[in-house]
This record gives C-alpha cells, sequence and structure tokens, in this order.
C-alpha cells in the first residue's frame, strides 16, 4: 500500500522507474487478463453442473422416454406431437396471459414503492422490511392465506365484493377469476423485491442532482421522471428481464393456487407451460416429452427475451 | 487526493478474503455423514424407502433381532407428491432406490408395462405367498403372462361411508351406522337419500366432492375401466364407466355436491363445521376426520358401509429394484414386511388397513373399533368392504384417463361444461392422452 | 441547504401510501403468527382469527419434541444456515467481481458472454434436476450437503444484477483516476469498486440467502430426510394427508427469523450506501 501510493505521488526512483517498466508487461496482461479472470468462476461451475444438465435434456426430448428409461431415439416426433397439442398451446396462452398481468402492476408498483422508500422518512428500515417480508413468507403459508382470500363460499376477497353487490366468484373454476388471483399471488411476492433492487440502484444517484433540479423548481413528481427514472435505468432493464423470465418459469404460485394441482384447474384455465412440464415429466411420467416442452420453454423465453430488447430500444428511440 | 479512492472501511476486503477462505471450507460445510457402503464387517444394510407413513419401525427392531447381520434403515418422504420425482429420479439416474421401495398403486399400474428395473419376486420364492393376499392385490403386480412379480401388496384404501350423525337427525333420517347403511344398499339409493337430506335446509351439502364418488362407483362395475387386458383404450366402449359417469352427472343434478376442493382449508374445515353430511372414506381418512374435526365434534360423525359392492381406493406395494446390491435379502425383508403378521402390525401403528384376507381375519384388525365414531366397528366395516370387492384391471395408463374424466365431472359442478359436453371433452382428452 | 422533509400534505400521503403496503404485505405473515400461536381448529375458520392465542410455546415444544423428531428440523435449520452462508459469501463474491468486468472493463467477446450468461438463466430449473443428481452420483454426493452448495456457488442472477448496478455506480473517472495511480485491475476492484456496489451487493447478499434458504426442490431431490434443509424439514412436518397447520406454521414462523436477522444486517448496509463519498461522482 506504502509503495502505491509513493508510486501514485510520482515520487519514484530510477529503481521504481525500473520497475514500472517491468510492471508495464505485466499491466498490460493485467489489463487484458483480468476481465477473463473475473468472469471465469461463473463459466467454470456452470461447465461443471450446468452444462451437463442443458445437453442431457435436450438429448432426451429426442427420446421416447418414460419411467421405465429409454425407449429409443424418435428425433423430433416429441417436438411434432407438442406444436400439435391443444394443452401445449392453452398453457402457453395462460403463461402469455399472466406474465402481463402479474408483470405490469408488479413493476410499476415496485417503482412507486420505492420512489418512497427513497425518501427521508421515519422509521425507514422498519417499512423496508415489511414491504419485503413476502419473500420471505413460506409457500406453504401463502397457498393457505390465499385460499382464505380467494375461497369461493368463505372467503374475504368475495365477502368484500358482496358489499357492493357482486359475486360471489368462483374463483378457481374460470379463467378469468383465476388469472386474476394467481396474478395477484404473483404481485404481492415479487413487488417488494422489485422495489428493492431499484431502490438499491437510486442510492447511487447523487443528491447533488436532486438538490440542483430543487432549485431550478422541479418538484417531485417532475425529478422523479427525469433524473429518477432514466438514472435507473440498468435496473429497469435488470428487472424487467428477470420478471420476463420469471413470467415464462411461472410454476409455484398457480401450483399453490390449485392446492397443489398440476393440472390448474378442471379446464387447465391456469396451467402454465411450466407446470404442463412438470405433469408431463412427473406425474405421467413421460420423461422424453417432459424434455421437449423444456427445451420449447428456453427457446420461448429467448424470443420473449429479445422481443423485450427491440421493445426496449424503440421506446428509447422514441423518447429521444 | 487519490487517497479518497481508499476508504477506511475495507468491509468487501472481509467478506472476499471469507470467501476465498469458503473456497477451502467446502468440505467442513458438508455436514452429510451417510455412511455409503451398505456392507461392512459381514454386516449389511438394506435401505428401504418409503412415503407417508407405513408403520414398519417394531418390525424392523423385530427384523434386526431375528436377523443378525440385517440392518435396516429406512428413508421416508412425507408427501406422496414428494416421493414419486424422486422415485422417477431414482430410476432414471440407476442410482438412490435403496433395497425395498414402496410404490403407490397408480406408479406400479404404470410400471407393469415395462417391469425391467425391479427384480422378479417369483424368483425369490414369493410364489408361495399368494394366498396371502386379496387375489386383485396379487394379480395388480403380476404381469400378464404370470411370469413376473414386482411386488408384494401392503395395505388397501378400504372404505366406508362417513356421516354426520347431527345432520341426518336434523333431516329426519336414521342415525345408527347399521340403518344408516340399509338406506344405500345401491347408488340409487343413496342419490334418493341425499335428496332427503338436501330438502330438509340443513344448511348442509350431501357429500363434499363428486370425484371420489365417481372413483367407487366405478370400481364396482366390472372388471376393467378405460383399458381391456390388452391395454385397448375402452372408455368410450365399456358400459361400466359410462354407467358410473352418469349416476355421478344426476348427482350433480340434484344439487347433492358441496363443490369442495378436496384438500383446501375449506374442505379441511367442513369436517369440523359440517358443511357436508357424508363422505367416502378410507380406512386412514379417520384420524384425519379426528383431527380436523376437532375433540368437541367426538360422535358426531360415524362411519357406514358404502353403497354398492365394497370399495377400494389406492394402497401400496413393495418392491426390490435391480439397481440393490443385495436383491435376496431385500426380497426377504419385502416378505417379512407384507406378511399377514407384518400388515397386522402397520395397522396397528398407523391403521394402514391390509391387503392380507388373514390379516383381515386377525383379532387385533377385525376386532378394531374407533371411539371417536361413536365406537365403530372399523375393522370389519372396512375388511367387508375390501374382501367384497370384485378385481378390477386399471392398464398403465389407467391415471392420466382417470384425471381426464375427473377433471370434467369439477368442471360440470363449476357450471363451466354441461354434462354432455364435459363427456365429449372427457373422451377426447383420454384418447389424446392415452395415445401419447 | 435541503429540505430534510417533504411538505405536510405530501408527507402524509407517502405515509399513508407506505402503511397501506405494508399491512397488505405483512398481513398473511401476521396471521401466520396468529395461527402459530393457537391450535388446529381455527383453521378454515370464517371469519379468521385475528388476535394471537396462548399455544406458541406448546406448538414449539411439539416442533423440537418427539413427536416431530422424523422432520429433523433442528438439523435442517443448521444445514440450511451453513449452506446459505457459504453460497452467499461466494455468490456476492464472484458476482461483483464478474459484474464489473462485464460493466467497466473492455475484453474481446464481453457481449457474446454476457448474453451466454443471461441464457443460462432461461432454461427451466425442474428439468435439470434429474441430470444433476446424475451428476452427484458421480461425485458421491448424494445426501451430503455439499451438494446443496458447490454448484449455486456463482450464479447467473448475481452476475446480471451486478453488471447491471455497476453500470451506473461506479463513475469512469473513478476507474480511470485509480488505474493512473497504478492500481491492478483486482486491486482497483477491492478499493474503488466495491465501495461503490455496497448497496447492490447488499440486496444481492440479502435475495441470495433468501434464495437458499427457501429452495426446495433440489435439496428434496438429493438429500434425504435425516439431513434435511429447512424447507426440506417442513415438508416433513406434514404427512400425506393431514397437515398440522400449527406445527407447520409454527415452524415457518422459526424458519423466518433468521431471515430478519439477515436482513436487519444487510439492510444497514443498503441505507449506509449514499453516505459514502466514495460513490460520488
Amino acid at each position: 500500500m506504502t509503495t502505491l501510493e509513493h508510486e501514485a505521488r510520482g515520487e519514484g526512483t530510477v529503481v521504481d522507474r525500473r520497475r514500472r517498466a517491468r510492471a508495464g508487461a505485466w499491466s498490460r496482461l493485467d489489463l487484458h487478463g483480468s476481465p477473463y479472470l473475473f468472469v471465469a468462476p461463473f463459466f467454470v461451475l456452470f461447465a461443471a453442473f450446468g452444462l451437463f444438465p442443458l445437453g442431457y435434456t435436450v438429448v432426451v426430448s429426442l427420446h421416447k422416454w418414460d419411467l421405465t428409461g429409454d425407449a429409443g431415439l424418435i428425433g423430433f416426433e416429441n417436438y411434432s406431437t407438442l406444436l400439435a397439442d391443444p394443452d401445449f398451446w392453452n398453457a402457453l396462452l395462460n403463461t402469455l396471459g399472466l406474465l402481463v398481468l402479474a408483470t405490469v402492476p408488479q413493476l410499476l408498483g415496485a417503482l412507486i414503492l420505492a420512489a418512497l422508500l427513497n425518501r427521508p422518512i421515519r422509521a425507514l428500515l422498519f417499512f423496508r422490511l415489511g414491504v419485503l417480508i413476502p419473500v420471505v413468507t413460506s409457500v406453504a403459508a401463502v397457498a393457505i392465506v390465499f385460499g382464505q382470500l380467494y375461497g369461493r363460499d368463505t372467503g374475504l376477497v368475495n365477502g368484500l365484493l358482496h358489499l357492493f353487490s357482486v359475486g360471489p366468484v368462483d374463483w378457481q373454476a374460470s379463467r378469468g377469476g383465476s388469472w386474476v388471483a394467481v396474478a395477484s399471488m404473483v404481485n404481492w411476492r415479487w413487488t417488494g423485491y422489485n422495489a428493492l433492487i431499484y431502490l438499491a440502484a437510486m442510492q447511487s444517484i447523487s443528491r447533488d442532482l436532486y438538490e440542483a433540479a430543487q432549485i431550478d423548481g422541479a418538484g417531485p413528481v417532475r425529478q422523479f421522471r427525469s433524473i429518477t427514472v432514466p438514472l435507473i435505468r440498468p435496473a429497469l432493464i435488470f428487472t424487467v428481464v428477470m420478471s420476463t423470465i420469471g413470467g415464462m418459469q411461472l410454476f409455484t404460485e398457480p401450483l399453490l393456487f390449485g392446492q397443489g394441482d398440476v393440472s390448474g384447474g378442471s379446464l387447465r384455465q391456469f396451467q402454465t407451460i411450466a407446470m404442463y412440464m412438470f405433469e408431463q415429466s412427473f406425474q405421467n411420467f413421460d420423461y422424453g416429452y417432459g424434455s421437449a416442452v423444456a427445451v420449447v420453454i428456453f427457446l420461448l423465453t429467448v424470443i420473449a427475451g429479445v422481443v423485450n430488447a427491440v421493445v426496449g430500444r424503440m421506446v428509447r428511440g422514441g423518447t429521444q | 487526493m487519490s487517497t479518497r479512492w481508499f476508504p477506511g472501511r475495507p468491509g468487501l476486503l472481509k467478506i472476499s478474503v471469507a470467501a476465498l477462505a469458503v473456497a477451502g471450507l467446502i468440505a467442513g460445510c458438508g455436514g452429510g455423514d451417510k455412511d455409503g457402503a451398505s456392507s461392512e464387517g459381514g454386516t449389511i444394510t438394506l435401505t428401504v424407502k418409503t412415503f407417508s407413513q407405513f408403520g414398519y419401525e417394531d418390525l424392523y427392531t423385530q427384523y434386526e433381532a431375528s436377523h443378525p447381520g440385517i440392518k435396516i434403515k429406512q428413508e421416508n418422504i412425507a408427501q406422496l407428491g414428494d416421493y414419486t420425482p424422486k422415485l422417477q429420479q431414482w430410476l432414471t439416474a440407476g442410482s438412490g432406490a435403496g433395497d425395498v421401495v414402496a410404490l403407490e398403486e397408480g406408479i406400479l399400474v404404470k410400471l407393469m408395462a415395462k417391469p425391467d428395473q425391479f427384480v422378479n419376486l417369483l424368483d425369490y420364492d414369493a410364489g408361495s405367498l399368494k394366498s396371502n393376499f386379496l387375489d386383485w392385490k396379487w394379480n395388480q403386480a403380476l404381469t400378464t403372462d404370470g411370469k413376473k412379480l414386482i411386488g408384494l401388496g401392503t395395505d388397501v384404501g378400504a372404505q366406508g361411508m362417513c356421516y354426520r350423525t347431527d345432520l341426518f337427525a336434523k333431516a329426519g333420517l336414521p342415525t345408527e351406522r347399521d340403518k344408516v347403511g340399509a338406506l344405500w344398499p345401491s347408488w340409487d339409493d343413496y342419490l334418493a337419500t341425499g335428496k332427503k337430506l338436501t330438502a330438509a335446509n340443513t344448511g348442509a351439502s350431501f357429500y363434499d366432492s363428486s370425484g371420489a364418488l365417481y372413483q367407487n362407483i366405478l370400481m364396482q362395475q366390472g372388471d376393467t375401466t378405460y383399458f381391456d387386458r390388452d391395454n385397448k383404450l375402452i372408455v368410450d366402449s365399456n358400459p361400466g364407466v359410462r354407467k358410473a359417469w352418469d349416476q355421478t352427472v344426476a348427482m350433480i343434478d340434484a344439487g347433492l355436491s358441496g363443490k369442495l376442493t378436496t384438500w383446501s382449508p375449506q374442505w379441511n374445515a367442513g369436517f369440523k363445521k359440517g358443511t357436508f353430511a357424508t363422505i367416502p372414506c378410507p380406512a386412514w381418512m379417520l384420524g384425519i376426520i379426528q383431527d380436523q374435526a376437532g375433540p368437541g365434534n367426538s360422535g358426531q360423525w360415524d362411519v357406514a358401509r358404502v353403497p354398492g359392492e365394497g370399495a377400494v381406493r389406492g394402497g401400496s406395494f413393495l418392491a426390490v429394484p435391480t439397481q440393490s446390491k443385495h436383491p435376496k435379502e431385500a426380497a426377504e425383508l419385502a416378505k417379512f414386511l407384507t406378511s399377514p403378521d407384518g400388515q397386522t402390525a402397520a395397522f396397528k401403528a398407523k391403521n394402514n388397513f391390509p391387503s392380507s384376507p388373514a390379516a383381515i381375519d386377525s383379532a387385533a384388525v377385525s376386532g378394531a373399533v374407533n371411539k371417536y365414531f361413536n365406537n365403530a366397528p372399523v375393522g370389519k366395516i372396512f375388511g367387508t368392504s375390501a374382501k367384497s370387492l370384485k378385481p378390477v384391471y386399471l392398464g398403465p395408463d389407467n391415471q392420466v384417463v382417470g384425471d381426464a374424466i375427473g377433471d370434467a365431472l369439477t368442471a360440470i359442478e363449476q357450471g363451466k361444461l354441461k354434462p354432455g359436453e364435459a363427456w365429449d371433452k372427457a373422451l377426447s382428452d383420454a384418447k389424446r392422452a392415452a395415445g401419447k | 441547504m435541503r429540505r430534510r422533509t417533504p411538505s405536510g400534505h405530501g408527507n402524509s400521503l407517502v405515509y399513508l401510501t407506505l402503511v397501506v403496503s405494508l399491512v397488505l404485505s405483512v398481513f398473511p405473515l401476521y396471521w401466520l403468527f396468529v395461527v402459530a400461536t393457537r391450535s388446529n381448529d381455527v383453521v378454515g375458520e370464517f371469519p379468521p382469527p385475528l388476535l394471537p392465542g396462548g399455544n406458541l410455546m406448546d406448538n414449539l415444544q411439539r416442533l423440537f419434541g418427539p413427536e416431530a423428531a422424523e422432520a429433523h428440523f433442528a438439523r435442517g435449520l443448521l444445514n440450511s444456515a451453513i449452506a446459505s452462508v457459504c453460497v452467499t459469501v461466494s455468490v456476492v463474491f464472484f458476482s461483483s467481481l464478474a459484474g464489473f468486468a462485464f460493466a467497466k472493463l473492455r475484453f474481446r467477446g464481453r457481449n457474446v458472454l454476457l448474453l451466454s450468461v443471461l441464457a443460462t438463466m432461461m432454461v427451466p430449473v425442474q428439468m435439470g434436476i434429474v441430470p444433476l443428481y446424475m451428476v452427484m452420483v458421480k461425485l458421491g454426493w448424494q445426501n451430503h450437503l455439499q451438494a446443496v452448495i458447490v454448484p449455486f456457488l456463482v450464479s447467473a442472477f448475481g452476475v446480471f444484477l451486478m453488471r447491471q448496478y455497476a453500470e451506473r455506480a461506479v463513475p469512469d473517472e473513478l476507474i480511470e483516476a485509480a488505474r493512473l495511480d497504478g492500481c491492478t485491475t483486482f486491486g482497483l476492484f477491492l478499493r474503488v469498486v466495491s465501495p461503490a456496489l455496497r448497496p447492490g451487493a447488499a440486496v444481492l447478499g440479502l435475495f441470495t440467502f433468501m434464495g437458499t434458504w427457501n429452495e426446495f426442490l433440489w435439496p428434496l431431490a438429493v438429500l434425504e430426510a435425516d439431513n434435511p434443509t429447512v424447507q426440506f424439514a417442513l415438508s416433513q412436518l406434514a404427512t400425506q394427508y393431514y397437515t398440522d397447520y400449527t406445527l407447520m406454521f409454527a415452524g415457518t414462523l422459526v424458519a423466518i427469523v433468521p431471515l430478519l436477522v439477515v436482513f436487519v444486517l444487510f439492510g444497514r448496509q443498503l441505507i449506509s450506501g449514499i453516505m459514502d463519498g466514495a460513490v460520488r461522482s
């Protein structure tokens, strides 16, 4: 540390300078090699534990493969069956519908919450802790609590609706009702989570900017739109990408909503593609077919990601 | 100037040092001290894989005492839904299934199509034990050519009809269990009783939901259901299926169903509050009803015979996977656990109702009464139900097809489909599922 | 001087929104607590009871007593604590390193590598279980705790999160200045970058700890009931057909306490982040 500081102050002797010349080669190596070294741990561990499962799933998807094992290579037959499978398309529709219903309010709510929590208010830690609590709560508790809320006969939500002479709604039975209920579970569980990501990003914005804006007479809303939102863009992109991936793989909440029924209701009205994959692989033991669904989920997620990126770029182009 | 970039608090530095230390500590992180070798110093350790509660703990101690050199380790998973993916993973990876593995009926039926992951118990002298089991239980685990036996029966889900005495009294119906049983020799009579109870405006529905009821009716309709013995799908041509369906739909139409999702909080609470007056109940459900209804409702629930001739839903088997290194010893243990004495012990421990006629007739089972249910002679009721059921062949894709029909019935209950539409949908779903 | 508090009108609106969100968020947890302090007959009751009862001690005793011995709950708590700490420390460190590299260092193939990190997240998790189990069989790690630790020492989520965070939080001038001062890249990371990353790292640490603590499918697949993680142990409290809600909720309550402690620890980091002079540009 001391030598470093000496060097930094430019107080080097001849020896120091020579050392620095040698260090030149080193520093070039450091400059070009270090980045690879820094990202290497991820790729090494992924190669060790992630690559085989990935390849294995692809290989299995090309086989007829049930509980009793491999029954032969069948090429793309699982995929062609899948494309003609109405249950798959139904699950895809549910997944996309829930993706929209769950992601948009979730991210907007998170943004507002984060903005509020970024203000100097009393009992800050308490409030921050509070909004994150849904992430902590165990899935069993979520299932029971939401079972209470969305009960057909004695649920609190139907009780409330009754005050406005609406209902009672059989939340499990209809597509619309079950979508709303499942989306509310997702929103409830993950809004605080995203709010915290935004909050961390907002913390890195210098207060000076806000002070300057205030001097210029900008109100809180204006400050939020012109300073906060643009400056946390990387965090926004992050949450949109993660919510899209999470939405395409939505599994736990609809499963809990249906009391653990992977078929997602009597008419599969809230079965997502991840549930369909699980049903095929682990309930019907059609492991080959389930793997084909998995590969398709992966491809669809990639497509959704690309669409995201394109739309994001268009929006950015539009505002500039 | 430059010192500004070197803050005094190296919080992350400490963390990173710790992180580097972690790499070395990972071995120390590993806490699992599983004895990998299954035989050392002449002792053989047999691993038994089970789910829920098989009630074998005392039997293990007994077996270890009489078989020096054998140690038994049970690895249990509480819920079948968690156990099933694990089982598939063990079979696919060729490791982890242990020496004796429990197979639930639905899984066993599926496995019968290609049972090469399990040893043939006939090779280990199990053939002589046939008379120890109800015929249909034995045949379920026997390949159709009769040459390979992959499992020995443990319990059966013998059923009775549980009912609320207070609701029956309110509706002016008899409450004493023999008289209640006499109300419904057939399912038509059950329907008629239901109409009477509903007409009395007790605020309760007649039964909880239609799925279990349909299943009971179906199993009484002859020796096949969705598949014939060549595993050809006959769901649309088998009159028994249609009859069970029509009878169930008639009950839904009569407004007898409470339309409650099984295992939902509302369903659980229904036992206490008396939301429904009857429910088909396997032996193990008595414990649940007692726990859910609570001590305050002791004597409010009772159990009578089911309509029709006997009813059984589910049950399990023990098998020996070919990946076991000690198949001979494992087969001996499976035989012991499923022997009449073993089954009687399991009934005493956890109320798992035996699949062995000798065990059903033993004093411990046939004399069993349940205090909570007005001292109902449950051993007799469930025993009669199990023994009077005629064998039914299910077929490997039984469960998928059954799910399709169950879902269609639920859709009728929810008012989402008319019965005719639901039937068409069930058939096309069934054909697709079975053809995949 | 900056105004420390917003105007009175806006202020009450802020508090109102926050309080409403707080109530919505906390109610299920509160209700969990209520059930944990009562006996089983309150479940499914309408209206649900809103005040705690007096059975908490009883339920906790049952949780750690012989009745629930087969769930190995204490062992599960210990295992999860070890696994969560190991995984969190490692993920925070390696993600900060990689995230910084992706955000601020120039190297050939950077974008392709970053996209491949993203792509690994798009594989549905449930399908990897069987092949990953096969890897564990090869390594002989079945029912060993390292099976739930080692494969998770890095995370794509973490790399991506830290990459996005570093992009804004670490000003380029800061890096250039430090380079001119002769810092090596790793020295730069330790002395200049890591303090600036602290709030992001705190969030990542928090999420990683919670994620590992709440993980269920994989521990269930690779461990056995006698050596479980906490969520695995919780699932063992219910039998196939009967859920003892009070026991389970008492267990859930106990399982949440460590998370709250961790939250308070990391939460301090999150708040102090802005005060750090190092972050100012």
